[in-house]
């Protein structure tokens, strides 16, 4: 299984319900990397992925590679979990 | 004043036994040529008026350097020896700040003779000439003064250590670079101060192209860099009503040959000048009411003018593709087209793309801003772009407040702080930070020293520049940007990670973590101050040659694994920036994404070079890049780089670089690419520069399969 990396920032009004999200895929044992863009790890990484917006949900394979993602958009739970 | 004090024949014996100084026949040749008598009083008046030295020790000195001159055998005095003798009074007292107080800037004998002898390669764009001398002797007094009087002692130093480089300190009593409105003249017509005839607004198209050259010319003698000019075959558009083909490409033609052959102006350089141009209507301008002939407004919006602004923009480009009276291609002015949304949405963008892209494998000349989304912007300089925020948009209502101007760039030497940190990361993390506060706190210098000339108003140094024609100065400070720019940051990531950023995704990803960490310092820092520092990638024409060679002197041995280009020539420099390895063989695509990724991080602007070297590729192959990139990738602005030989005996230009011309056999030749942000010949580039070019991978391999099809397609 890939992992999912999510992009977030504190003062970003949807962030809260894409970290809901994935404190559940979590919690199901789903490998799940939290990113603040207003850290320099976070702003890193966000611009190797091209997020210009929050919040955003990226899905990646074993390989480091793209499947899926949402970018300034929240998706559902069910959304992600039928890419996983 | 006093240059030089000649010592009259053998009155030096009659000096040695003075009492009075004013026996001593010692005469000061002043700058008027008049002959002023030796008096000692002269020392003391210095010290007391340039110093805080109290008078009873000026008069104590003053009588020390007369006795030392007196009991010496010299036979010629200058004026700057007394001065040194008397600073080293100062010094023998422990007056350090005093001798600061009391230098004497200017240059060897020497130094002087070499400049008016030989070209000076610090910018490329100087021509060597009376001129050119003219300019380089002051920019070289201005610098010791900046460096001494206007920054202090810390940042002076970090400057001349080379951790970092505070640019164009010749120009220090000017800003950097800026981006105008035509609208102002249109408007307000020119009206300069200082200016013995004042002109009112244009009532026809080639008054308001002179108005224009005019209105460049007076903003080069204030500003240290490049003019850019917002949209500027929209905003000459009402102007251009019922001109037939012909009549519209004589005036583009006028246009290009002006600015390019501009070089009469300051040191014989021609006005870096850049012209905006859009296929669309900017949105912004859309609904604004249009200004025509006589300032007037015309009645209509711009909408409403789409039809001449495009073909005043198509003629542009065929005067470009032309190229000059050889076929060379222009050097200045640059053209920079927006690419956006509403490009692709334009009819006729397609073969406007094409024609442009044409034009770029041709000559070269066309520069693709892309402005994705809902940013709008001007670029300036090499690479330089203004973003336009809320507020700028709502200054686009009356587009002649769109005035802009970057204050000052301050780069930072990346490779040398990588040297410092000796493989540690919260070490490097922390230096890193120190440097940007070092850029900071130079350009909050700048910035005070700038605001006590403009103070002056209208009667001070930059009375241009405090002028008030719209309720508010021409230049606005409260939209100032403040540049902090890179080089090397693909040594950095080398020296720390032993990888450079090409090799690997985790050499790449640490480079990336160096810019956003830069990043959140500026954005803290403007919050901070209530100032706009902004990352820009410098265009380090000469920077980069600068801080390889003093790394060479510094950190050997270390740094002579690290520099680029050739030691034993000493052709060296760092890459520039946030680029990858210029001789790294990626195919260009991949090279626009991955440099592109840095790219919203360099919130005052970007480019990416494609070198061509002798490749031509079609123009329908350039349109689908463009677009691709476009589409597809962060990149902001990116330029297709061809290279030339043109003959200076028989005139023609020919493709490639080349040690003789093939029409005649002449080696009288010279080589033309784009050394940074513009074009110019090789033989005025500086020995970084040289090195990089010979590095630089031409993607003509790549190019040519990609036209027979055997290249990957992007998308």
């Amino acid at each position: 299984m890939g992992s999912i990396k999510i992009f977030t920032k504190a003062k970003c009004p949807k962030c809260p319900a894409v970290k809901e999200i994935g404190a559940k895929l979590k919690k199901e044992g789903v490998p799940v990397l939290n990113y603040d863009l207003d850290t320099i790890d976070g702003l890193a990484e966000a611009s190797f992925y091209s997020i210009l917006s929050t919040p955003s949900l990226v899905i990646e394979d074993e390989e480091e590679r793209e499947v899926i993602s949402w970018r300034g958009v929240v998706p559902t739970l069910q959304e992600v979990k039928a890419y996983l | 004043m006093a240059t030089i004090i000649d010592m009259k024949g053998n009155q030096q014996e009659l000096f040695k036994h003075a009492v009075e100084t004013t026996d001593m026949a010692l005469f000061v040749r002043t700058s008027d040529e008049a002959m002023l008598g030796w008096d000692r009083q002269r020392i003391v008046d210095a010290l007391t008026r340039e110093t805080y030295v109290d008078f009873d020790t000026a008069k104590e000195i003053a009588r020390e350097v007369e006795d030392l001159i007196a009991t010496s055998k010299i036979k010629m005095i200058t004026a700057p020896l007394i001065r040194e003798l008397v600073d080293t009074k100062l010094v023998e007292r422990g007056l350090e700040q005093a001798r600061k107080m009391h230098t004497r800037l200017g240059m060897p004998l020497y130094d002087v003779d070499q400049l008016i002898l030989h070209p000076n390669k610090e910018n490329a764009n100087v021509p060597h000439g009376p001129e050119a001398t003219n300019l380089t002797l002051a920019e070289t007094i201005k610098k010791e003064y900046a460096l001494l009087s206007v920054f202090s002692q810390e940042i002076a130093d970090a400057h001349m250590r080379g951790d970092i480089h505070l640019h164009d300190l010749g120009f220090i009593d000017r800003p950097y670079c800026s981006g105008q409105s035509l609208e102002y003249i249109k408007r307000f017509g020119l009206s300069l101060p200082n200016s013995i005839a004042m002109a009112k607004p244009a009532r026809h198209p080639e008054v308001l192209l002179a108005h224009m050259v005019k209105f460049a010319a007076a903003l080069q003698s204030h500003f240290a860099g490049a003019i850019g000019w917002d949209s500027i075959n929209l905003f000459f558009a009402p102007y251009l009503v019922g001109m037939s083909d012909r009549e519209l490409e004589q005036l583009a033609q006028m246009m290009i040959f002006e600015f390019s052959q501009q070089a009469v102006a300051r040191g014989g350089q021609a006005i870096f000048t850049d012209l905006n141009l859009y296929w669309e209507i900017p949105k912004h301008f859309e609904n604004v009411p249009a200004i025509g002939p006589g300032g007037e407004f015309t009645g209509k919006t711009y909408h409403d003018y789409l039809k001449e602004s495009q073909r005043f923009a198509e003629a542009l480009f065929n005067v470009f593709q032309e190229g000059d009276g050889s076929g060379r291609p222009f050097f200045f002015p640059k053209p920079l087209v927006h690419i956006t949304e509403k490009f692709f949405q334009t009819p006729g963008h397609m073969d406007f793309l094409c024609h442009i892209c044409d034009v770029s494998s041709e000559k070269g000349n066309t520069y693709f801003v892309f402005d994705r989304g809902e940013t709008a912007k001007i670029s300036e300089c090499c690479r330089l772009s203004f973003k336009l925020d809320q507020t700028d948009l709502e200054d686009a209502k009356q587009p002649w407040k769109m005035r802009y101007c970057a204050l000052q760039n301050v780069t930072l030497n990346l490779p040398r702080i990588a040297y410092l940190a000796r493989g540690e990361d919260a070490k490097l993390f922390s230096k890193i930070s120190e440097y940007v506060e070092l850029a900071v706190k130079a350009h909050l210098e700048k910035k005070l020293f700038i605001e006590k000339l403009l103070s002056l108003g209208e009667k001070g140094p930059l009375a241009l520049l405090a002028m008030d024609r719209d309720g508010s100065p021409y230049l606005r400070m409260h939209r100032a940007s403040f540049l902090v720019g890179m080089v090397g940051l693909n040594e950095l990531v080398q020296i720390h990670t032993g990888q450079e950023m090409h090799q690997s995704k985790q050499a790449f990803k640490f480079g990336l973590k160096v810019i956003a960490h830069m990043k959140l310092l500026v954005d803290k820092f403007s919050q901070r101050h209530g100032m706009r520092f902004v990352l820009e990638q410098t265009p380090a024409e000469s920077t980069a040659y600068r801080f390889a060679k003093l790394d060479l002197k510094f950190h050997s041995p270390q740094s002579g694994h690290i520099v680029k280009g050739d030691i034993s020539k000493a052709e060296v420099y760092y890459t520039n920036s946030t680029y990858l390895n210029n001789s790294a063989v990626l195919n260009p695509i991949e090279r626009v994404r991955q440099e592109g990724l840095f790219h919203p991080l360099i919130e005052a602007g970007a480019l990416t070079h494609i070198w061509l070297g002798e490749a031509r590729p079609s123009k329908s192959s350039l349109a689908n890049f463009v677009t691709k990139t476009f589409q597809l990738t962060q990149n902001d602005q990116i330029a297709f780089s061809p290279e030339f030989t043109t003959c200076n005996r028989c005139n023609r230009t020919i493709r490639g670089l080349r040690s003789s011309c093939v029409y005649c056999g002449s080696e009288d030749v010279d080589g033309i690419t784009r050394i940074t942000g513009y074009f110019t010949k090789i033989s005025s580039w500086n020995k970084g520069k040289i090195g990089e070019l010979r590095n630089r991978y031409r993607n003509q391999t790549f190019l040519r399969e990609k036209e027979e099809g055997i290249a990957l397609d992007v998308g």
